[in-house]
């Protein structure tokens, strides 16, 4: 698989019909490579949240072309017919929020994703292990979700983004819980990662203290983005 | 990563399951058809029996004196009251003799006629024999005719004739007084032998037809009591078996009695034999007739042979048998009884023998497939 | 691939157990419902077994000796036991009346059984304790629900009983315990007037004229005689030899004896047809919303599990799970808490059908047939919910 990141051009999202029509989206062009990470930054009601949805395919955008990889999955209208296999194979989501499966104890949490790609038990859970080892979180791998702290539990969330090696990942507001030591350290394992796995990674964010560290920032607003240079700061 | 190690949580998922699963096998293996079937188990033995027999029965008396008049008339007086106790020939009671006393009268003066009748007669016959002797001790003297002494003689003839029948007049007369007389007495009602009298049912005034019961009498010394006994049982019972008889009145206190004899007829409608049972001594006070009385007649004791509780014989199939408990398994086998005691053990002639392991109670009727298990007592018996 | 329905319980055990335990209860209250039925049928089948016979010859025209009161000769046996094919035959009483113990009275049906002769119809088939009756009058056999003990003297109208034998499960079709005792005493009881009612038809008897002619003496006392004959029993019981045919029988009976006659079958008809057809529907219509109530309940108590996961769902679905997947965590839960539910309940309902006043008969196919009803309940009822978790949009997981 040729990995291209993740590109959009002219997408847009129009609720409702008629004259209570609203453009939600009104054609944004945006594209990720391979191995980086981007900041999307705008206000309430800005298309942040429409715009995610429609790069995770829970819902359709109105018109526009978006490319996954080397895979065109939207071309005004969906090019992919699976849409939960595409979320599940192709796109990694990591929540504000961790959402773990409450009643799955961490390993089970992300191995549950190679499982329902139908992979074995043992190759899946040796495929999260790894991940936990690399997210440094080994130790807790038999621990159920309630009994990690928030650093721990986003930790496990991003593993289960990554354990499936999808060519992109969509953050939503990652580090919202999070005080700004932690939130630098979930931005940098994002980073690894993203390096590492050669993975695209979006993270939606208006979080102060991790804007400075993307190299590139598209902002939204009233529904068309706007690519602009970040500080990059080197984390380390 | 191969296998789950144990954690807390399937251990306590295992502390539910595993109990509510082993509840309900037991629940499922202990209640309803799978259950096995509790029974009572026992040895048979011999033993001697001792048979005897139960009948109900009342109190009567061998003898009852029904006293009435033969003729229809009213009740002048009756002289005793229920309770007094008589002796034979005590005047009980008299009829109203209405016009029989005057016709007695009118006989004694008829007898009196007749016997004036005879003197005048004897006279007559007294004269005519002297006249006959007269004339012929006048004839021999050849102072009279042949003729008149024959006179005389027919003359006498004649007078000893109406003689004999003053005689005969007088005897009848007599004879008919005395029937009055007879039928004087007749109306006293005289206690035909000693007894209590048990029922007075007419009092005076009152007019009672010919045959009517007005005062009753009962033979004290002769009560005895009117048992019936089940037809099934009477074999072997005969006059002269000892018998206890209880009265009602008093449960408690037993007495001694006797068969005397067994009814040559039994109740058809009732189906039961009858039999006599005197009483070895009659009790005091005396019983009301009609008490009801239990009798048990023993019969003599039977060698000992096997004998079982009745509660263990079974009909199945038409054939009277026990289940016979053979290495644990049950097997109905077919017995021939033999005399059964009144307190539920029955001798088995034929099909089991001493030793023999057979079930008593069961808490269900048993087939050849049940399951058993031996208890000593039944569970859920109350006591 | 795991079992998430299973991951799931065991995560939150104690509420899914105690949800089951509480559903276990309502299916317990199900299957006694349904094992009062069975009990009041087998009521009626006990008494038929217990009376051992073949045949019921009642009076003309009735549906006696259970369901109607029948009264016939008590000689009438005589011809019936020399038909050809009849093996024994036997009279019998039923009366069902209050049995006194000293301060206590039980409801009783008390049966007259000829003495005597072994393994009658009509006599207990089996005992408990004791023994059966061996005098021909003033014995009693008492089932134990009676409450009865060996040696209790019970008064049946004028006349005191000893008990001497307990049976088990010897009801009448109404389930109230049986007494046997002698047929002659029976019949008394169930004939013989009270003697004050003796007494003022004495009276009755003695002042009417025609009865008490003056030129007739003796005329009164016979009359008297024949006004307190007894000579009555409800019913006679025949057994059929084995190589008889009992239809044939039957017939014969009934065609030249001018009797009403009933065979086993008939009988059954009769008394679960008829004496109990009432009773079991209503017990049937209680059943049927017992089973639409539970229903109703266990589709609610999956409802509630599942919209207490719809954030899981979503996630689960963002993520890219199948619906087959979450439909299966959904039934398999509920399939579980079904399966919980009829074992408790089993075991609560077999624990407490003892302590039922009446009979409660705990049928192993009932239960089957409440496991496969209880599964296809949880079944439907969790449809209800997996539409609900279907219709959750994964965009939820998303913010806003």
């Amino acid at each position: 698989m040729q990995n291209k990141g993740i590109r959009i051009e002219g997408l847009t999202k129009r609720y409702g019909k008629g004259d209570t029509a609203v453009d939600a989206l009104k054609g944004v062009d945006m594209q990720v490579a391979p191995g980086e990470v981007v900041g999307l930054i705008g206000p309430s009601g800005s298309g942040k949240s429409t715009l995610l949805k429609c790069l995770g395919a829970v819902i359709e955008p109105t018109a526009g072309r978006m490319i996954l990889g080397d895979e065109v999955i939207y071309d005004n209208g969906w090019k992919v017919r699976d849409l939960r296999a595409l979320r599940r194979d192709k796109i990694g989501f990591v929540f504000q929020a961790p959402y773990l499966i409450p009643f799955l104890d961490v390993t089970d949490n992300v191995a549950l994703l190679p499982m329902l790609a139908g992979k074995p038990n043992t190759e899946a859970r040796k495929q999260a292990l790894d991940l936990l080892q690399a997210l440094d979180v080994l130790h807790r791998a038999r621990a159920m979700p309630s009994q990690l702290s928030g650093g721990e539990q986003q930790r496990v969330a991003i593993a289960r983004g990554l354990v499936n090696h999808p060519p992109v990942i969509l953050a939503d507001e990652p580090t919202a819980p999070l005080d700004s030591e932690r939130a630098l350290a979930v931005i940098k394992i994002l980073n690894d990662m993203a390096r590492k796995f050669e993975t695209a990674i979006i993270v939606v964010t208006h979080d102060e203290k991790i804007i400075p560290t993307f190299k590139r920032i598209y902002h939204i607003r009233d529904g068309i983005t706007y690519e602009e240079a970040g500080d990059g700061v080197d984390l380390r | 990563m191969k296998l789950l190690p144990i954690k807390g949580r399937t251990l306590a998922l295992l502390a539910v399951v595993v109990p509510l699963l082993i509840l309900f096998i037991y629940v499922a293996l202990r209640s309803g058809p799978l259950a096995p079937v509790q029974v009572t188990i026992k040895t048979v033995e011999n033993r001697p029996l001792s048979p005897a027999l139960f009948g109900i029965g009342t109190i009567e008396t061998r003898y009852r004196y029904k006293i009435g008049p033969t003729i229809p008339g009213r009740l002048m007086h009756v002289g005793v009251q229920v309770g007094d106790l008589v002796k034979a020939g005590a005047l009980l009671g008299e009829m109203d003799p209405v016009d029989l006393d005057a016709k007695i009268a009118a006989q004694d003066a008829a007898l009196k006629r007749a016997q004036a009748q005879l003197r005048e007669a004897q006279a007559r016959q007294a004269y005519a024999q002297s006249q006959a002797i007269r004339y012929q001790k006048l004839l021999t003297a050849h102072t009279t005719s042949e003729e008149l002494v024959t006179t005389k003689k027919h003359e006498l003839a004649i007078a000893e004739a109406q003689l004999s029948v003053s005689r005969e007049e007088i005897v009848r007369l007599a004879a008919e007084r005395d029937a009055m007389l007879a039928q004087r007495d007749n109306l006293r009602l005289v206690a035909p032998a000693d007894g209590l009298v048990a029922l007075r049912s007419a009092d005076p005034g009152t007019t009672v037809v010919a045959g009517q019961t007005v005062v009753e009498l009962i033979d004290t010394g002769t009560f005895w009591v009117n048992v019936r006994f089940n037809q099934t049982h009477t074999y072997g019972l005969k006059a002269g078996l000892p018998a206890q008889i209880i009265l009602r009145s008093h449960a408690d206190q037993p007495y001694e009695g006797e068969v005397l004899r067994i009814e040559p007829i039994a109740d058809q409608v009732t189906e039961e034999t009858l039999a006599k049972i005197t009483f070895t001594q009659i009790p005091k006070p005396l019983p009301s007739l009609g008490e009801l009385a239990e009798v048990t007649v023993n019969l003599p004791a039977l060698p000992s042979s096997p004998t079982i509780p009745n509660a263990a014989i079974k009909r199945i199939d038409g054939h009277l048998g026990v289940w016979k408990v053979v290495d644990g398994d049950l097997k109905f086998t077919p017995v021939t009884l033999g005399v059964a005691s009144l307190d539920g053990y029955v001798q088995i002639q034929e099909g089991i023998d001493p030793g023999d392991q057979i079930v008593v109670y069961s808490a269900k009727t048993l087939t050849k497939r049940s399951r058993i298990t031996a208890v000593d007592r039944l569970l859920g018996l109350k006591t | 691939m795991i079992s998430l329905a299973g991951r799931d319980i065991q995560h939150a055990l104690g509420k899914f157990v105690f949800t089951g335990f509480g559903l276990g209860l309502l299916i317990g209250v199900t299957l006694t419902m349904a094992g009062v039925y069975r009990g009041m049928v087998d009521d009626a089948k006990v008494l038929l077994d217990n009376s051992s016979a073949d045949i019921w010859v009642v009076q003309k025209d009735t549906l006696g000796p259970y369901a109607e009161s029948s009264s016939i000769y008590d000689d009438v046996w005589r011809s019936i036991r020399s038909i050809p094919g009849v093996a024994r035959v036997a009279n019998v009483t039923y009366l069902t009346m209050q049995v006194r113990q000293g301060e206590r009275d039980v409801r009783a049906m008390v049966t007259g059984i000829t003495a005597g002769e072994f393994g009658l119809p009509g006599w207990p088939p089996q005992l408990i304790a004791g023994r059966q009756i061996t005098r021909g009058h003033y014995e009693a056999v008492a089932d134990n629900a009676s409450g009865f003990k060996i040696g209790d003297d019970i008064q049946i109208r004028r006349n005191s009983y000893k008990v001497v034998g307990i049976t088990r499960r010897m009801v009448s079709s109404s389930g109230d315990p049986m007494v046997f005792i002698p047929l002659r005493d029976a019949q008394e009881a169930q004939f013989l007037k009270d003697n004050d009612a003796i007494w003022q038809q004495r009276r009755r008897t003695g002042e009417n004229p025609n009865f008490n002619r003056p030129g007739v003496p003796g005329l009164l006392d016979a009359v008297i005689d024949s006004q307190s004959t007894n000579a009555y029993v409800n019913a006679v019981l025949v057994q059929v030899k084995p190589e008889h045919n009992v239809q044939t029988i039957a017939e014969t009976i009934q065609r030249w004896k001018r009797l009403t006659v009933y065979t086993r079958s008939q009988m059954e008809e009769i008394l679960v047809g008829k004496l109990i057809a009432t009773s079991a529907k209503q017990i049937g219509m209680f059943l049927a919303i017992l089973a639409i109530v539970s229903a109703a309940i266990v589709a609610f108590i999956i409802y509630t599990l599942t919209l207490g996961k719809i954030r899981e769902i979503a996630v689960l679905k963002l993520i890219g799970t199948r619906n087959r997947t979450i439909a299966g965590l959904i039934m398999q839960q509920a399939i579980a808490l079904g399966v919980i539910g009829f074992v408790v309940g089993k075991i609560t309902a077999t624990l407490w059908a003892p302590v039922f006043p009446k009979y409660v008969l705990l049928q192993p196919l009932d239960s089957i047939i409440g496991f496969i009803a209880v599964v296809v309940i949880c079944v439907l009822a969790s449809i209800i919910a997996i539409r609900a978790a279907l219709k959750v949009d994964p965009a939820e997981a998303i913010g806003g």
